[in-house]
């Protein structure tokens, strides 16, 4: 059984007789309308000024726009990128693949680090765009760049490999898209050290072991927690 | 002796009235928000039973949490209410900092209020839009997503990204508020109050749409209470119930704004509850706004926490009000890295629970009308 | 030239204009709601986009043609052509214009002029229901039969008041002849007003229009067809230029009710105040009228498509509520103050 409320409607005279607000409805999509039609006659991009004729407009990106990956190099033209695989290890997706080995005699000028990625393959059609590989490489080799235009015809076509990264770094160089290097936000301090003195005596009063084992081992724990 | 067995199980079986059409509304259709189904049968337009179905984006979130870290796990909670995105990730974040012990500063506290109130109005834009769509006004739903283009403008210039946006980290935010909020919220706040005054303009007071709404799927307080109802579906019902005001978090408690309730709990009040709390967002936003302001610029944003996050053995429940109801995750922790179990409380599958009883007894357009108006959103519903 | 001559080229004329507003409307349709709406509407074929119906055909005749298999066959393929042809042949009593003199020959613009006027469009409307219907049961789908008897019984309630509203225009001038009412709304009444049906039978017009919207299938009236209930109710299964006769007989249907419209309430093919065939020589005069007509008959053309989105649309029983008990009940009180009127005048 639905219990149901009983509404009463009570209509004012005007909504009562529905012409009275349909031509003020009217009043305002004219409105719209000619505002509109005025400006679609303007030259320039996106005429009417609420639509983007895309792909003649395009719309500013944010530096900080999560797209398309690109491997970084540094000033000296070096490689930045180590091998070292947190990338990997941080992906949500799972799509990063990450081989690390020793540059060969006579080219360790290309590569920034004493080690590099012998090959390093992102899946596009998996990535997530997170951005939590970027937030974890620690030599800020790995960036997402500004490319949103991903699409292709052959899915092994987007599977990056690193020449392809490079290429995207080069191309976001040439067109000035480069990601501006992380900014540290400041950071609340952990818990002042004087907490561990003061550890011992409650520890002792839980757990009621020997104050020098447990206050050691409840102070990791406490900076863990922290 | 088996024989008569089965004639007489074949002959007493359960009769119905067969004149009833069953119709199937199904996954695919214009208009279901997302994938659903909904099996009614009618009598004419008459709806005399509707049996829903979920299930049909159903992705195993929380089977992927057992899997993931605490860190890896954010992004895939964006993909839950993908309408307000922020409102998810906050969740999660304050669960898990909960779990550690820990409170982001107050800085990042206000940022996290500010973009999750954007992410609110941002949904209700998306939900008045769609209700109006379905029910033919298919005008008010371009005036309303345009405010949210510029709304999404501010989210990547925060953090990056439009629609998943994956803000934030556990401990805090990960970026201050850009320049573009500041040089663009005085005009966003001004063209969000001039679309909604548009959209009031063309449908509040338009006979055809009160005569749609008004009266349609009502419904009482103790009833929604019982099937467990939260957010507006509950406020239009009658019942005062606000998250923000009755458990604050954040800093809820420092801004002052108001509670839209509505009377009867039908769609007219669903919509106006909606449309009233967008007004009172932008008012949450000014005044966070301006205790933002008195903040130095160096003042922490996040707490420090360790790479890799292993909260101590434990299990937490926190909820907080989605744009949709409460939004609760449950984390159990059984002290390693990854969480041992994490399940979400969705908003909208309390309230599609009881799609039958807000139905029985209306018209077929009453149905799409319901389904609108519940702002049943399929990720979050089949997670 | 021989007459029948002179009427197969009207014939011609009449009913190529006829698909080439239709046609057009298409158009006008899609940009008209994008300006609305804050977006810009098709722009890329052709300059502003005008060759987007020729592509929308070119569409819907290279589509494949299916027809379900558990389809009544006949009747599936005769739905459209039931609901397009009436369409069209409406036009033929439409008075488009006044004379026109070619080669010494007097041709009045309109193809034919019975005396019996719009009573053969109303009855041909109620022919157009049965493509709809048939179209709906044929299709052997729920969504479909939904659709199709709402049309019924919509279509069917609003023939009801449109017939009341010209009943009264029948009071007023005397003929069911379009032309003659035509001509009989030249010049001004009361001084002031021009002649026409608007000011004198200003309830009889909203009723009409009302009735026209409902006759249309057009927001808020569209229930039979609207995209989020029934995902486009009877003509769910229908594709390829079957789709395309309901869709363009759906559009010629709506430029004969605004034809009728400005027939009946607004003067026709005449100017207000002013009499063209004083100052305008006769070939001039004729395209003259033409021309006036046409722009009256795209305002309500306009209109149509304004009103569509700007409004919800109704329940499906309160629209047969509106249509029952509120403007018949209204359609009978206009007719009696017209013939009381009309008898007080006389």
């Amino acid at each position: 059984m639905v219990r149901r409320p009983v509404v009463k409607k009570e209509y004012s005279l005007g909504e009562r007789v529905y012409l009275v607000e349909i031509a003020k409805g009217l009043g305002l999509t004219w409105k719209h309308f000619v505002f509109n039609v005025k400006a679609s006659f303007r030259k320039g991009p996106h005429t009417v000024p609420t639509c983007w004729q895309y792909p003649e407009d395009r719309r500013e990106i944010a530096p900080i726009f999560r797209g398309a990956h690109m491997l970084q190099l540094n000033d000296k033209g070096q490689e930045l990128c180590v091998g070292c695989g947190m990338c990997a290890r941080a992906c949500p997706a799972k799509c990063i693949t990450v081989k690390r080995g020793k540059p060969a005699k006579g080219e360790e000028d290309k590569y920034a680090g004493k080690t590099m990625c012998v090959s390093f393959e992102i899946d596009i059609l998996r990535c997530i765009f997170c951005g939590l590989c970027e937030k974890s490489c620690p030599k800020n080799a790995l960036v997402l760049g500004q490319d949103y235009e991903l699409a292709d015809y052959e899915p092994e076509h987007c599977i990056y490999d690193k020449d392809r990264l490079i290429a995207n770094f080069h191309r976001a160089r040439s067109e000035g898209l480069l990601k501006p290097p992380p900014v540290p936000i400041p950071v609340e301090a952990p818990p002042a050290k004087k907490k561990i003195a003061q550890k011992g005596d409650e520890k002792k009063g839980s757990s009621g072991k020997a104050s020098v084992k447990g206050g050691k081992k409840s102070a990791s724990n406490r900076k863990g927690e922290a | 002796m088996t024989k008569k067995f089965e004639t007489i199980c074949i002959t007493t079986g359960p009769t119905e009235y067969s004149d009833y059409v069953t119709l199937n509304i199904g996954p695919i259709h214009p208009a279901m928000h997302g994938t659903l189904r909904v099996i009614t049968k009618t009598d004419g337009e008459t709806i005399i039973s509707a049996k829903p179905e979920i299930g049909y984006l159903h992705r195993g979130v929380e089977k992927l949490g057992e899997n993931l870290t605490y860190t890896q796990f954010l992004p895939i909670t964006d993909r839950l209410n993908y309408c307000s995105a922020i409102c998810n990730n906050v969740a999660y974040e304050m669960a898990v900092e909960k779990l550690l012990g820990i409170e982001a500063p107050p800085k990042a506290q206000l940022i996290r209020m500010i973009m999750m109130e954007l992410a609110r109005i941002a949904d209700h834009q998306v939900c008045v839009g769609i209700l109006g769509v379905d029910l033919g006004a298919l005008t008010p739903f371009f005036y309303l997503i345009l405010q949210r283009e510029e709304i999404y403008e501010i989210f990547e210039w925060h953090h990056g990204a439009r629609l998943t946006n994956s803000m934030g980290a556990i401990g805090g935010v990960e970026a201050d508020l850009p320049d573009r909020f500041h040089e663009k919220w005085p005009k966003l706040r001004d063209s969000i109050r001039k679309a909604n005054d548009e959209t009031d303009k063309l449908l509040t007071h338009n006979r055809i749409w009160m005569d749609r709404t008004i009266g349609v799927n009502a419904f009482c307080g103790d009833d929604a209470l019982d099937w467990g109802f939260t957010g507006p579906m509950l406020r239009a019902c009658g019942v005062r119930r606000d998250l923000r005001k009755d458990e604050p978090y954040l800093m809820y408690d420092k801004v002052d704004f108001d509670v839209p309730v509505g009377k009867h709990g039908d769609v007219f009040d669903r919509y106006m509850v909606r449309m009233l709390e967008m007004e009172e967002s932008i008012k949450i936003i000014d005044q966070a706004y301006e205790l933002y302001k008195d903040f130095p610029e160096d003042a922490p944003l996040m707490k420090k926490v360790p790479k890799i996050i292993k909260p101590p053995e434990g299990q937490i429940y926190h909820a907080i009000e989605s744009p949709n109801g409460e939004l609760g995750f449950f984390i159990k922790s059984d002290g390693s890295d990854k969480p041992y179990r994490i399940k979400i409380r969705p908003p909208c599958f309390m309230v599609y629970q009881a799609f039958e009883d807000l139905v029985k007894g209306e018209m077929i357009s009453d149905l799409i009308a319901c389904l609108s108006s519940i702002n049943v959103i399929a990720g979050e519903l089949d997670r | 030239m021989a007459d029948w001559q002179i009427d197969l080229i009207k014939v011609v004329f009449i009913w190529t204009w006829a698909l080439l507003i239709a046609v057009v409307m298409t158009w006008v349709e899609r940009r008209a709601s994008a300006m609305m709406q804050d977006r810009v509407g098709p722009n890329r074929a052709g300059p502003f986009g005008l060759l987007q119906p020729l592509a929308d055909g070119i569409k819907l005749f290279t589509k494949e043609d299916i027809i379900p298999k558990r389809a009544r066959k006949i009747l599936f393929i005769l739905g459209p052509p039931l609901f397009a042809i009436p369409a069209f042949s409406t036009y033929a009593v439409v008075p488009f214009g006044d004379k026109i003199v070619i080669g010494g020959k007097e041709i009045i613009l309109q193809v034919s002029d019975v005396n019996i006027g719009f009573l053969y469009i109303l009855a041909l409307s109620a022919i157009a229901v049965y493509g709809m219907v048939i179209g709906g049961w044929a299709s052997n789908s729920k969504y479909s039969i939904l659709g199709g008897l709402r049309a019924t019984a919509q279509l069917i309630s609003y023939e009801i008041p449109m017939g009341l509203a010209l009943l009264t225009i029948v009071l007023l001038y005397g003929t069911f002849s379009l032309r003659e009412i035509v001509l009989q709304q030249q010049g001004t009444f009361l001084g002031v007003l021009p002649n026409w049906g608007f000011f004198k039978q200003p309830l009889g017009f909203i009723i009409f229009l009302v009735a026209a919207y409902a006759e249309a299938n057009r927001v808020p009236f569209d229930l039979p067809e609207c995209e989020s209930e029934l995902v486009t109710g009877y003509h769910t299964e229908y594709g390829s230029m079957r789709l395309g006769l309901y869709l363009f007989g759906e559009y010629v249907n709506l430029g004969t009710l605004a034809a009728v419209t400005v027939s009946l309430f607004f003067g026709g093919w005449g100017l207000p105040y002013i009499d063209m065939s004083k100052f305008l020589g006769p070939i001039s005069y004729g395209i003259a009228s033409f021309l006036v007509f046409f722009v009256k008959q795209a305002f309500f053309l306009f209109l149509f498509v304004w009103v569509r989105w700007t409004v919800p649309r109704f329940r499906y029983d309160q629209l047969m509520g509106l249509g029952w008990k509120a403007l018949i009940p209204l359609g009978l009180i206009n007719l009696f103050i017209t013939a009381l009127l009309v008898q007080l005048t006389v």
